[in-house]
């Protein structure tokens, strides 16, 4: 027990590099709104420690982490046991890895535990890696969860690939329905209505993906299967009439993660000064409220001496047979990215624009982290949702906000 | 960032390259020959080296950052890979280059640890700098004495040592290079370059200064264990360490390919 005890004092608490596999962050954010909404104050704050330990065992590489975090407005839940985040809402406490890679051969590994799977080429949006579940907590943070996992992967000569089995569903995680952060318009909702969100346990069983890779000349190229249980929900909205006891309904909300299949291809070239980058994914779903999707996406990227400009562009040639913000990894397509990324002496700074092209509804985004020190950092910006708010960037109207950060890394 | 901090690190690599053996007599020195024979002197099949950058601009401010790098052949026959290590923000990041036969252009590839993806690069405008240090595309490039015309200009002390001062100047009309001139110092004894001076195109002075120091002999192979470019008009300096520096270890076979680049906590 001490032992464990001691490692989780190591893993919690900042320090100085007590041994060289030791690193981390602390960071203390603060959020100000444009508005209040649905009883929400105009501030809210978010604390995080992160310490991670990596440790070479050999040929083997171990690899674990542990995070501790402090959020002010009520997205977080009681200190519980998560330990693949299937609860409805963010722990406290969590491990986003714990790892075991293994060398097999040369260049075949196999990786056992709980790390973060990323897939595809195009970046913006692919919808390789978008299936993965992600954490929306905060909507504008593009927070990927990792996976229970078993990965064997491997290279012979030019050719490569990743056989990935995950035995445990990891969900979407979206934030409390009705907040400002939640992906549905409130405008479409009588005023005052509140949700009651069940937490239901996801399906044990996860998914099966492999992929293969190979490289020639300029090109780089893919293709992935995958078949198992969509980690993002489709919700089920219910009147429950227990539930109805005061002047406002309440809406019951379940559930559902249906089973999907999939294949798709990924295809990367250099073009002189750019890289363009494709991918296209055909999805089948029995389920009638999923349905069949073919995404495509196509990505160029310039760089410009310290900066670096992303246009990409992504859309669905079926339309789903719901809402498409009820889908959640699909719910902006068609869209566009534009991304600017730029390193200067001080810092770097960004600029983001995503645009729904179907609902006019968009994001913009800017950030600015000026380095104190090498491992002092100062970061501020804001998140600009506009637009339709029936669209699912437009809805997230009341969560406009600025950002400051302080982040220390050791 | 991160892409252009890898890519200036094969400059380093090239750097590393610079011959140095016991130097013969040049009884009446060309620069041509001089600087063949420099180049073909010193070759290791395999090098790998702990490097530490520091960046220091004209208000003093100081940051820094460390890699792990590894090569295997020589020269547009290289491979590549460098493994940051420092500051915490970029630890692990790495950064893949493979030749490919008939191009100048070597196949390059970036593992960001946050996207647990690598993604392949293009390559940089040869002016494209990076803020933060003080070398551009066109410094990593391994100078070829080949496409310049070269003269000897005559001879100097730099740090006690007596070096032969060449002149290199783009043999091309409008050629792609920045500089209109180059001034080299090649120690006599080592055939070894301590000093460049470097001087851009529709310029008079100067622009930046490239110095070579603390010189070891390591395996029998001499190197530059300190690199510093100073930025003359901005007075701010870029040095590049060295340490624990090996030649002709043999590397294993999977170390340069994109399933080691994509390790996590590997080399």
């Amino acid at each position: 027990m001490r032992p464990l005890l001691l490692l989780l004092v190591l893993l919690v608490l900042p320090c100085s590099a007590l041994a060289e596999g030791f690193s981390g962050y602390a960071e203390l954010k603060g959020f100000a709104y444009g508005e209040r909404f649905a009883g929400e104050p105009y501030g809210a704050g978010w604390g995080t420690l992160y310490n991670k330990w990596e440790q070479r065992l050999g040929e083997s590489q171990f690899t674990t982490s542990l995070r501790a975090e402090w959020i002010t407005s009520p997205q977080s839940s009681p200190l519980v046991f998560d330990p693949a985040d299937r609860k409805l809402r963010r722990p406290p406490l969590s491990v986003p890895e714990l790892w075991l890679r293994v060398p097999l051969a040369g260049s075949h590994d196999l990786e056992v535990g709980r790390f973060q799977l990323g897939w595809g080429k195009t970046d913006g949006y692919s919808p390789a890696d978008a299936f993965l579940p992600r954490d929306v907590t905060d909507p504008f943070a593009d927070e990927k969860l990792p996976l229970w996992a078993v990965r064997l992967s491997g290279q012979e000569e030019n050719l490569r690939y990743q056989a990935v089995l995950v035995p445990v569903t990891t969900p979407w995680r979206l934030p409390p329905l009705g907040s400002r952060n939640a992906p549905i318009a409130s405008g479409a909702l009588p005023a005052g209505t509140t949700f009651h969100e069940q937490d239901d346990a996801p399906p044990l069983p996860g998914f099966a993906a492999l992929r293969l890779l190979a490289t020639h000349g300029d090109w780089d190229l893919g293709v992935w299967a995958r078949s198992g249980v969509r980690p993002a929900p489709i919700l089920a909205f219910s009147l429950d009439p227990a539930l109805q006891t005061g002047p406002v309904p309440v809406i019951s909300v379940a559930r559902r993660y249906p089973r999907e299949h999939g294949v798709g291809v990924e295809v990367s070239r250099v073009a002189g000064p750019y890289v363009v980058r494709g991918e296209a994914a055909a999805l089948f779903s029995t389920d009638p409220e999923l349905g069949d999707a073919l995404i495509g996406t196509l990505s160029v990227e310039r760089g410009f001496g310290d900066g670096t400009l992303l246009v990409t562009l992504a859309g669905n040639a079926i339309d789903p047979p719901v809402d498409p913000t009820l889908l959640f990894d699909r719910g902006l397509l068609p869209a566009l990215i534009v991304a600017w990324n730029q390193t200067e002496e001080w810092g770097a700074w960004k600029l983001v624009w995503d645009c729904g092209l179907k609902r006019g509804d968009g994001l913009l985004k800017a950030e600015v982290g000026y380095n104190v020190t090498d491992t002092w950092k100062v970061t501020v910006g804001g998140d600009l949702p506009y637009g339709s708010e029936r669209g699912p960037l437009g809805a997230l109207h009341g969560a406009r906000r600025l950002v400051a950060a302080l982040r220390r890394s050791w | 960032m991160i892409r252009n901090l890898a890519k200036l690190l094969l400059s380093v690599a090239a750097a590393l390259l610079m011959p140095l053996y016991s130097t013969p007599t040049f009884a009446a020195p060309d620069a041509r020959a001089l600087l063949k024979e420099s180049e073909s002197r010193h070759r290791t099949k395999t090098q790998q080296y702990s490097g530490d950058l520091t960046v220091v601009n004209k208000e003093g401010k100081v940051r820094k950052k460390g890699w792990n790098s590894y090569r295997q052949g020589y020269a547009g026959d290289s491979k590549n890979l460098i493994r940051f290590t420092d500051p915490p923000e970029v630890k692990g990041v790495g950064f893949l280059s493979l030749p490919r036969p008939g191009s100048d252009n070597p196949d390059q590839w970036l593992y960001l640890p946050s996207m647990k993806r690598e993604r392949r690069i293009a390559p940089q405008d040869r002016d494209a700098s990076f803020v933060g240090t003080d070398f551009n595309y066109e410094d990593m490039e391994e100078f070829d004495h080949e496409k310049y015309k070269v003269s000897l200009q005559g001879e100097e002390t730099i740090d006690g040592q007596p070096c032969w001062v060449i002149t290199a100047i783009p043999l091309e009309k409008g050629s792609k290079s920045i500089y209109q001139k180059l001034i080299l110092y090649l120690r006599k004894d080592i055939l070894y370059l301590v000093r460049e001076d470097l001087i851009r195109k529709g310029e008079k002075e100067q622009a930046k200064r490239l110095i070579l120091s603390d010189i070891k002999n390591v395996e029998g192979h001499y190197v530059a264990a300190r690199m510093e470019m100073t930025d003359l008009k901005k007075g701010s300096h870029t040095t590049v360490t060295l340490k624990q520096i090996s030649f002709n270890r043999p590397q294993p076979a999977s170390r340069f390919t994109l399933q080691n680049l994509t390790r996590e906590g590997g080399d």
